[in-house]
């Protein structure tokens, strides 16, 4: 469903990224972890583009995401192409970024509106049932400021619902909320978890991953040190980089 | 008593007074489509400064900084009759034949049917659109600045819902750099109805052109009212026009805010 070939980044003469392929099939939830600074917000955020990689591929559905130029100065080639492909992928961002000046409604119908063109009423009834889904049904009309982190969170995740995604993706969904708030929304992404949906899951949880996740994946310095089963990765753990990281993750 | 009121009465409500009281709607009308312009060229001229291409970013740059740096009753001298000579050059291509310019006799036109006579609408719409360029200038500057205060998470969220680059600008971008830039906006208002004050300078009969020929001494008994010199007395009026016209706009100007600012400025919890 989402493939990733040997993906490189630089930002100036820092390379973040240094040659990362990575799988994802349906159904599939995969989660990325190492410690900050090992690439693994780069990497998934270059499966939507917003970062370019400097070299390497992204393929949806086998169909590879066209770039032109090279190097750090690599740039979208299909505006179309790739606007389609953004449309599909439901991003969570960890800092939220609901669009401050929509009510919660508004944010989670904004797209499927005015990217997708879905018929209105349509659009209401299904992002009023996907606040419901996320508990937060009676926020429909406030502001995002109007919330607390971990409502804003579960509004920005039924904003990616909406969308009827292909792909969740979750960029360190819980990094900015208070341990309290954290639980609400990792509920809600065990959900759907459990409903099947294929999701990429940048996470420093490392208890969640292992419960969520159907394949783990350690980065380090910009390489895939070890992936494998949440069983194999936790329990039977190889590298002793992941040893170390587990280790100090577990003090936290 | 009575007789002085009524008096009084029939002096403030002669032809010429009427006039004047007329003559506050091209002030008015001014300030509106001034705004208005200043506000198109201002939004323009922000988008040029942060354009992707360096020959646009480049005359962006080049508007706000040397135009700022005009002074605007020179620039409100200039561009109207600038204006009025290059169109008229511009039809005299199409419309004169040598035989007409031969038979011109004044130096401007080229020939007679060039001439474009210009009257107060006209000359009113050209010191809307110069107080538009002017203060454009200042807006355009106001409005960049507003535009990089937009957070780019409520940018890049919009990016990755696979919103066009146009739909990003129009309905995030744009949409939430008003309340960063409304507070310098009504400064570049309040500059902008300050210079409605030259239009008498494009000999439009405005405001400031009545009090001054109401005001000037009259001793011809005919015209109503013998008095001295009075242009202090009307030029007082003008002066609470004018505050009451900044009172006026600080109101808007806060009822913008709170639509513009909904959401985005503090709001407490529901």
């Amino acid at each position: 469903m989402v493939e990733l070939r040997d993906l490189h980044k630089s930002f100036g003469a820092l390379e973040v990224l240094k040659g990362i392929s990575l799988a994802a099939g349906e159904g599939q939830v995969i989660s990325l972890i190492g410690s900050s600074g090992s690439g693994k917000s780069t990497l998934l955020r270059c499966i939507n583009m917003l970062e370019i990689p400097d070299r390497g591929d992204v393929l949806i559905d086998g169909e590879p995401i066209r770039l032109k130029g090279e190097g750090a100065r690599r740039q979208i080639a299909d505006e179309a192409q790739i606007r389609h492909i953004r449309s599909e992928l439901g991003m969570v961002f960890q800092s939220f970024n609901l669009w401050a000046h929509l009510t919660i409604l508004q944010n989670v119908m904004e797209a499927p509106l005015t990217v997708q063109k879905r018929e209105r009423a349509e659009v209401e009834a299904e992002a009023r049932a996907m606040l419901d889904k996320v508990g937060i049904g009676d926020k429909a009309d406030a502001y995002p400021a109007q919330l607390s982190g971990g409502q804003q969170q579960r509004a920005a995740i039924a904003r990616a619902l909406c969308i009827n995604p292909r792909v969740m993706l979750f960029d360190e969904p819980t990094s900015a909320l208070d341990p309290e708030l954290e639980v609400e929304v990792l509920r809600v992404i065990k959900l759907l978890a459990e409903e099947g949906r294929t999701m990429i899951l940048v996470t420093h949880d490392m208890e969640f991953a292992r419960t969520v996740s159907d394949r783990v994946v350690f980065l380090h310095q910009g390489l895939v040190e070890e992936e494998g089963s949440p069983e194999a990765v936790f329990g039977a753990t190889q590298s002793p980089r992941l040893r170390q990281f587990l280790n100090a993750a577990a003090h936290d | 008593m009575f007789d002085d009121i009524a008096f009084w009465l029939g002096y403030l409500t002669n032809g010429k007074h009427l006039a004047w009281y007329a003559s506050f709607q091209f002030t008015i009308f001014a300030a509106v489509m001034g705004g208005l312009f200043a506000i198109l060229f201002g939004l323009t001229g922000a988008m040029l400064k942060s354009s992707r291409f360096w020959p646009l970013r480049l005359l962006g740059t080049l508007y706000s900084s040397i135009v700022r740096g005009v002074p605007d009753v020179l620039f409100f001298l200039f561009f109207p009759l600038a204006f009025e000579q290059a169109v008229e050059w511009l039809v005299a291509t199409q419309v004169c034949s040598p035989e007409m310019i031969a038979a011109q006799t004044a130096a401007w036109p080229p020939c007679g049917e060039a001439n474009w006579y210009l009257d107060t609408p006209q000359y009113l719409m050209l010191a809307s659109v110069s107080l538009g360029i002017v203060y454009g200038a200042f807006a355009s500057n106001v409005i960049h600045g507003a535009m990089r205060s937009v957070p780019k998470g409520q940018l890049e969220a919009a990016r990755a819902y696979g919103m066009s680059a146009a739909q990003v600008m129009w309905r995030i971008h744009i949409r939430q750099m008003w309340v960063y830039a409304l507070p310098g906006l009504s400064n570049v208002w309040m500059l902008i109805i300050k210079a409605t004050s030259l239009l008498s300078l494009l000999q439009i009969a405005d405001i400031v052109l009545w009090a001054d020929r109401l005001g000037a001494p009259n001793f011809l008994p005919t015209v109503g009212l013998v008095h001295d010199d009075w242009r202090w007395r009307y030029y007082l009026v003008l002066f609470v026009f004018y505050i009451l016209a900044t009172w006026v706009s600080e109101r808007g100007f806060e009822a913008l805010m709170r639509r513009a600012g909904r959401g985005i400025l503090s709001e407490g919890r529901v």
